[in-house]
């Protein structure tokens, strides 16, 4: 046998990308659960459009830009951006809603910089932010918790965007939009005239708390350092708590900020991304840190409801300068100040 | 037992050690011939001493170390010095480099040798045994030990390397269970030689019962201890295995001496044993072959110089099956694409491994800057970025990030989930650099001495500058001096610039006078002129009345009057020549005559260079000589009289 010249090392863990991108997409499935059955068979019906359209997009791309098709879809990233924004979607979300998130996640967002591993922003936040500048009020058309639509009439709803039999009430405004369009009402007063609001803020912290479980599973499997989500969350936080604590009539609290919106699924799943965050360990706290502070002064004074999306592309941003002023110091360098920075 | 500090990183890749460590090492029998690099360490090649023919004895000296860094050489068996050449060299570049050839003649014969009692003699008779019996670290780099050993600073705690952390090799961990008083006997010699520093082995918890044995044998013995470490790769690296044990990073730049430490491998400590008691050099070696292709997997002792294709025999090695044959470890090691090289002094393990039993040659896909190599990496480097740089060839960025501090232990192409070969990255950014710092060098080395040669050149200048200055200082003194000897005669240089002053004035008045106006010379200029001026004119009156311009008219009257000023300047012009009776037909026809009889000449001359018959042709050129010289005259004689008609024609 032909004796091979290759270069060390000449064994190799079983890790592997695509292993890296199923065990993600397993751990969306809690809260897919949690989401479906506050919500209806909306998301689902979501999820199989966006996974349908990403793979196909994908595809389309690969073959336009001369690469072999079959091992790049198989690395499973296109899957991941689908989850993403089929979850991230309101669950009433018509067809071509979806489509233009996934169109411009997949092609624009990540394949026109180069594909997997070169694009600077988050593909399924680009997506994302370009639907809700685009198109404000399919994307704050959350669906109602008490939304008893079956799957033939959310189907209907999805191709058509009208119901029949005409059913009230299947779409509402979230908590937090809730929460920031007061009308000059203190929180308390509120919740006080509007029911929904306790059940809405019920159904988020459940959804949440799937995510957080979703998470927890892959940070045990050392999928990705805890350093980013966890800087996000305390960041989230600290602001809220500080700011709850000083006016609680106007800032939700501690609790509302971390357990509503997407708060669970960004800090788990999307600020996470190792492509476009930051390098080093001291980086991700940092940007992790910084998507939480944003969040939080998007969510308080910005136009709109939750700001995921916002938040995670200007940090996106601000990673290669995160990377240039937070490399580690190499064995070696403890005491070398010129190393520092 | 003390305590054990973590290091950054790490893996655990599958041990497969059970393969080559359940049976004893077992001697191979020499081999008919033996190949010997004479480079098999960091440092200087050894001189070859000997001459092709020559009969040697086991354990003699054949090539000696050139300089302090470098090594001793000797003949493994007895047998003839058969061929001195080229040979392929067991290195990852697969080059080739000088090797002695000993045919061995089966006697084994040993050379008179014989070991000393350490204890009987000093630290420079000790260092001077070790140094003369070549022996070089033998856990992978191969650095001449006497050199380590020679320390300038105080050694306050010396390091046996046991860890042997890469996978499937366990030659240290056979050598342990089996020579554990040599061992314990050489690192003695070590202390002795360092001035008793604290000794610690440190071994990977995987090898129980080499631990097991060791501190057996260590019961009763002061200051040594061995370091239990948690088994981790890269742990036997010399900068972790020092991290481990006590805690602190060798700085970059620096060596572990400079903190008081000095690292030496478990081999190398058994091989001063057998240098100093035994009097024996280092001349064989334990080594692991082991892999799924080999059928007796195990430890064997063998002699320095032995092919890697008889030790594959002797192991049961099937080449069919043998997909990847790889010297060191599947972590560090390099493939070997040829069988015929030999095992050298720091060779610890032949993996002669199937087909599936490596990784096998993937493509890798696109980084997505998981981190887990950054996770890995012990030298807390960042890899993904490192990787970046290397593919860009942004190499000063790739410094900036500490390319220098990689030491290429591959767990971090080990873990990555894209499955890129990042050490090939690096190692290419490392040479690149080299490559790069070297041109700069030569560059800078270049521009130094061009500005040194320009500045000699200066100075070499002004330096005549000088000279030449004091000379003429010592001239005016001298010259002073003879006047002040005879003050009455006249001043030599007073009148020489009395007379240049002359010179001058008369000069001056001569270049005051306008000079007469040359009638001759205007009347041709002006002739010349109106004769350009009617050209032009013709040429825009055609153009003029080709367009129709209504201009054509009075461009027509220009013409006719310079039609008309142009001839009277041509009679004038002739007028005065026949005045002076200068015929400038003549004079082309006689400057025609010259020319042509020169040319005869030249011609003639040529033809002399390849003629016969030279007499003739020279009395030709004599005859056309004197048509050219008789030309010429007529010429001059016209011009001349020209020049003399013109001039008298000015004087008046």
């Amino acid at each position: 046998m032909a004796l091979l010249n290759l270069s060390s090392p000449h064994h190799h863990s079983l890790n592997r990308t695509s292993r890296l991108m199923m065990w993600v997409l397993l751990a969306t499935v809690p809260g897919l659960l949690a989401q479906s059955y506050w919500f209806g068979y909306g998301t689902v019906i979501n999820l199989i459009w966006a996974c349908v359209l990403a793979l196909s997009f994908e595809a389309l791309v690969l073959r336009l830009r001369k690469r072999p098709i079959t091992p790049f879809i198989s690395d499973g990233s296109a899957l991941v951006t689908a989850f993403l924004l089929a979850l991230a979607l309101p669950p009433f979300s018509p067809w071509w809603l979806t489509l233009v998130a996934v169109l411009f996640a997949i092609v624009f967002a990540k394949h026109l910089y180069g594909g997997l591993g070169n694009n600077p922003f988050n593909p399924a936040m680009v997506g994302y932010a370009l639907c809700l500048i685009a198109f404000p009020v399919s994307m704050t058309q959350w669906a109602g918790t008490e939304n008893t639509l079956n799957l033939a009439q959310q189907w209907q709803w999805f191709w058509t965007e009208t119901v029949s039999g005409g059913i009230d009430g299947y779409t509402q405004a979230t908590p937090l939009d809730l929460m920031r369009h007061t009308k000059g009402l203190t929180l308390g007063e509120l919740a006080a005239t509007n029911p929904l609001l306790g059940l809405g803020l019920s159904a988020s912290a459940w959804i949440n708390a799937a995510y957080l479980a979703g998470g927890l599973g892959l940070l045990a499997l050392r999928i990705f350092t805890w350093h980013a989500p966890v800087a996000m969350l305390a960041s989230l936080g600290l602001c809220a708590g500080l700011f709850h604590m000083g006016e609680p009539d106007l800032y939700p609290s501690v609790g509302q900020h971390l357990f509503s919106g997407a708060t669970m699924l960004a800090a788990f799943f999307i600020v996470t991304d190792p492509v476009t965050s930051a390098t080093s360990r001291k980086g991700k706290l940092i940007f992790g840190a910084g998507v939480g502070l944003l969040v939080f002064i998007i969510r308080s004074y910005g136009a709109y409801p939750d700001a995921f999306a916002f938040a995670i592309i200007l940090m996106n941003l601000a990673a290669p300068l995160i990377d240039t002023y937070t490399q580690p110091k190499a064995y070696g360098h403890q005491g070398n100040k010129d190393n520092e920075r | 037992m003390g305590r054990v500090w973590p290091f950054h990183g790490g893996v655990h890749p599958p041990e497969n050690k059970l393969q080559s460590n359940q049976s004893g090492i077992v001697s191979m029998p020499v081999p008919q011939q033996l190949v010997l690099p004479l480079n098999q360490h960091i440092g200087a090649p050894a001189k070859c001493l000997l001459e092709v023919g020559t009969k040697v004895l086991k354990g003699q000296l054949i090539a000696s170390a050139q300089g302090f860094v470098s090594a001793n050489l000797h003949a493994p068996s007895s047998g003839t010095i058969t061929v001195i050449d080229e040979r392929t060299l067991p290195h990852p570049s697969a080059l080739v480099g000088p090797c002695i050839v000993i045919d061995t003649d089966g006697q084994d014969q040993w050379i008179d040798h014989a070991g000393i009692d350490p204890l009987s003699v000093d630290q420079g008779e000790l260092l001077q045994r070790i140094r003369s019996a070549g022996i070089t670290g033998m856990g992978g780099a191969g650095f001449p030990s006497a050199v380590k050993l020679q320390a300038k600073t105080k050694i306050n705690t010396l390091i046996i390397n046991a860890a042997e952390c890469e996978p499937y090799i366990t030659a240290d961990d056979r050598l342990i269970r089996e020579y554990s008083e040599q061992i314990i006997a050489g690192v003695q010699i070590i202390r002795q030689l360092l001035d008793q520093p604290a000794c610690i082995i440190g071994i990977e918890d995987n090898k129980t019962e080499a631990i097991a044995i060791l501190s057996q044998a260590l019961t009763g013995i002061d200051g040594i201890e061995v370091g239990v470490i948690p088994t981790k790769y890269p742990s036997g690296g010399e900068k972790q295995l020092i991290q481990i044990l006590t805690g602190q990073q060798v700085p970059h730049g620096s060596i572990p001496a400079d903190l008081g430490l000095v690292c030496h491998n478990v081999g190398t400590a058994k091989a001063i044993a057998d240098a100093i008691l035994l009097g024996q050099p280092l001349i064989s070696r334990v080594t692991t072959v082991t892999g799924k292709a080999a059928a007796k997997a195990g430890n064997y002792q063998v002699l320095i110089g032995t092919q890697v294709s008889d030790l594959m025999a002797f192991a049961e090695v099937d080449l069919a099956t043998t997909s990847r044959l790889v010297m060191g470890g599947p972590m560090m090691g390099f493939t070997l694409t040829d069988h015929q090289v030999s095992v050298i002094k720091s060779t610890n393990c032949i993996l002669a491994s199937s087909e599936l039993e490596l990784a096998p040659v993937a493509d890798h896909h696109a980084c997505i800057r998981c981190g887990q190599c950054e996770v890995v990496c012990p030298a807390e480097l960042l890899p993904q970025q490192l990787f970046w740089f290397a593919k860009a060839e942004e190499f000063d960025k790739a410094q900036s990030h500490n390319l220098a501090d990689c030491i290429e232990c591959g767990a971090c192409a080990w873990v990555c989930p894209s499955q890129i070969p990042l050490v090939q990255y690096y190692r290419f950014a490392k040479g690149r650099v080299k490559t790069l710092h070297a041109e700069t060098q030569l560059a800078e080395h270049a521009r130094l001495r061009f500005e040194t040669r320009e500045q000699r050149l200066i100075d070499e200048k002004l330096a005549k500058e000088e000279k030449r200055k004091a000379r003429a200082v010592a001239a005016a003194a001298a010259q002073a001096a003879k006047r002040a000897a005879n003050p009455d005669a006249e001043d030599p240089i007073a009148a020489a610039l009395a007379r240049v002053n002359q010179q001058k004035q008369a000069s001056a008045t001569c270049v005051t006078a306008e000079p007469p106006e040359d009638a001759y010379k205007a009347l041709k200029t002006a002739a010349a002129i109106t004769r350009t001026k009617l050209k032009k004119s013709s040429k825009a009156l055609t153009d003029a009345l080709a367009s129709g311009h209504e201009q054509a008219e009075s461009l027509q009257t220009t013409v006719d009057q310079l039609a008309l000023k142009a001839n009277a300047a041509k009679a004038a012009l002739s007028a005065y020549e026949t005045k002076l009776g200068l015929d400038p037909e003549h004079e082309k026809q006689l400057q025609l005559a010259a020319a042509q009889a020169g040319a005869v000449v030249r011609k003639l001359e040529k033809s002399l260079a390849t003629a016969e018959d030279a007499a003739a042709i020279e009395a030709q050129i004599v005859i056309a000589n004197t048509a050219h010289a008789t030309a010429n005259q007529a010429l001059e004689a016209y011009q001349h009289k020209s020049t003399a008609l013109q001039q008298q024609t000015q004087e008046p």
